[in-house]
């Protein structure tokens, strides 16, 4: 039987490096006929891959998490349609600056004609200049109103100064199932849910936070739970 | 067989997409949610964080569907977005949980024989890993993705995505247990 050692490297580097590929089956022919005829003479790589399909088969597991990509998707429409409307706003003046624009190299005018053209796309610049000032001022109104329909990665979301957790519940669960996990895991609501069904939680008693979250975590009814303190880690380099 | 079709259906989702077709973005959103929900969720544990990162990278694809050149395959693209907008999200918030160094770990007291706590081991091993590091082996063993593939998707020479799985694995197997000291204890405790 061989032996693994906890830090040895591999003493076959380069059958090694190609084990990850090889267990995920995306490993090119020639290299994988490499890798069987090494397997079948060299016991420690057969460790080594078996290691390396243990790994792959664990984070292949199920996920006792649930997303709920139609409440997020609501948001994203919500943005999109934010984006429609300012650009809509804009597109009529738009088209007629280009048609505008387009119209005099399209045709070649007869010159008792031109002074008429040159007066009349001075007024059409005229009044789309104005347009354009009024529109610009409009889409920031509308912009500034919009804000408060989505939050991005870098926004800021408004917590209760009391808040100690963050909860998802099972869409089924009732509402004195949800008193009596409250009840047991002496927590409040302070907010939510949100749209993305997000209760705030906070302690009605001195028990410690993990405790309480320990105890949300253990009834099937609840989805997600975490805790809202960050910890604070120290930065380190990758390569 | 199957695959060459997704993929095929993809670029067909993409293409209606940059033509402007809301229901093809639609389409690929809800395609793609769970695979980058818990791509992401090895990013941040936060599940808004997560939300936000996948609209944010959906409003990318939305707006850039018609500058993609289909050179590279459209699963390879959005989880490419997906990763550089995660990574730019944590770098503005300076909350790389993963930057702990191995060396500090308490020692463990779990059974890893375990069929519970394998699951808990692994993940925690996961966590300790520097964050490039654990998403190189999250992209080649939970989503399956090639060197080639993983090296587009995090924008990197197919060097350095060598070298994080070569250290990944390294620290893995430095933090897994010894579990029974051979390959069948890893047979067994598989999960």
């Amino acid at each position: 039987m061989t032996t693994i050692s906890g830090s040895g490297a591999p003493i076959h580097p380069e059958i090694s490096a190609l084990l990850p590929w090889y267990v995920n089956g995306r490993i090119g022919e020639r290299e994988r006929r490499r890798v069987d005829a090494h397997l079948t003479e060299c016991a420690h790589c057969r460790e080594e891959l078996a290691r390396e399909q243990w790994v792959y088969r664990n984070m292949n597991a199920e996920t006792p998490l649930e997303y709920m990509p139609a409440v997020s998707l609501n948001r994203l429409q919500a943005r999109l349609d934010g984006i429609d409307a300012a650009n809509s706003e804009r597109s009529p003046e738009g088209d007629a600056a280009v048609a505008a624009a387009e119209k005099p190299r399209r045709r070649s005018m007869p010159w008792q004609g031109l002074m008429a053209a040159s007066v009349a796309v001075m007024a059409v610049a005229l009044s789309l200049l104005a347009a354009d000032r009024w529109m610009q001022y409009r889409a920031r109104a509308a912009m500034s109103a919009a804000a408060p329909v989505y939050y991005t990665v870098t926004t800021a979301v408004p917590r209760a100064p009391d808040e100690s957790i963050r909860a998802v519940f099972s869409q089924a669960i009732t509402l004195s199932e949800l008193q009596g996990i409250l009840d047991e895991a002496q927590l409040r609501i302070v907010s939510g849910p949100t749209e993305a069904g997000v209760y705030s939680l906070a302690a009605n008693s001195r028990r410690p936070v993990s405790s309480s979250l320990a105890l949300l975590r253990s009834h099937a009814q609840v989805r997600f739970a975490e805790s809202t303190a960050v910890p604070a880690t120290p930065a380190r380099t990758t390569p | 067989m199957a695959k060459n079709s997704a993929k095929e259906h993809d670029t067909e989702l993409l293409v209606a997409v940059a033509a402007g077709s809301r229901r093809a973005l639609e389409e690929l959103y809800l395609g793609y949610h769970r695979r980058l929900a818990r791509f992401l969720s090895r990013i941040t544990p936060r599940y808004e964080n997560v939300e936000e990162i996948i609209n944010d990278t959906f409003m990318i694809v939305w707006q850039s569907a018609k500058d993609f050149r289909y050179a590279s395959q459209v699963s390879t693209w959005i989880i490419g977005i997906a990763y550089r907008t995660a990574l730019k999200s944590l770098r503005r918030q300076k909350n790389h949980a993963a930057a702990r160094s191995l060396d500090e770990l308490p020692e463990q007291t779990v059974d890893p024989m375990s069929e519970t706590e394998v699951q808990d081991w692994l993940t925690h091993g996961l966590n300790q890993l520097p964050m490039e590091q654990r998403l190189t082996l999250e992209l080649a063993y939970h989503m399956g993705h090639s060197l080639e593939e993983i090296a587009a998707i995090t924008e990197c020479p197919v060097g350095t995505v060598k070298a994080r799985m070569f250290h990944a694995r390294e620290k893995l197997r430095v933090y897994l247990p010894n579990l029974g000291g051979s390959a069948s204890a890893w047979t067994a405790s598989s999960g």
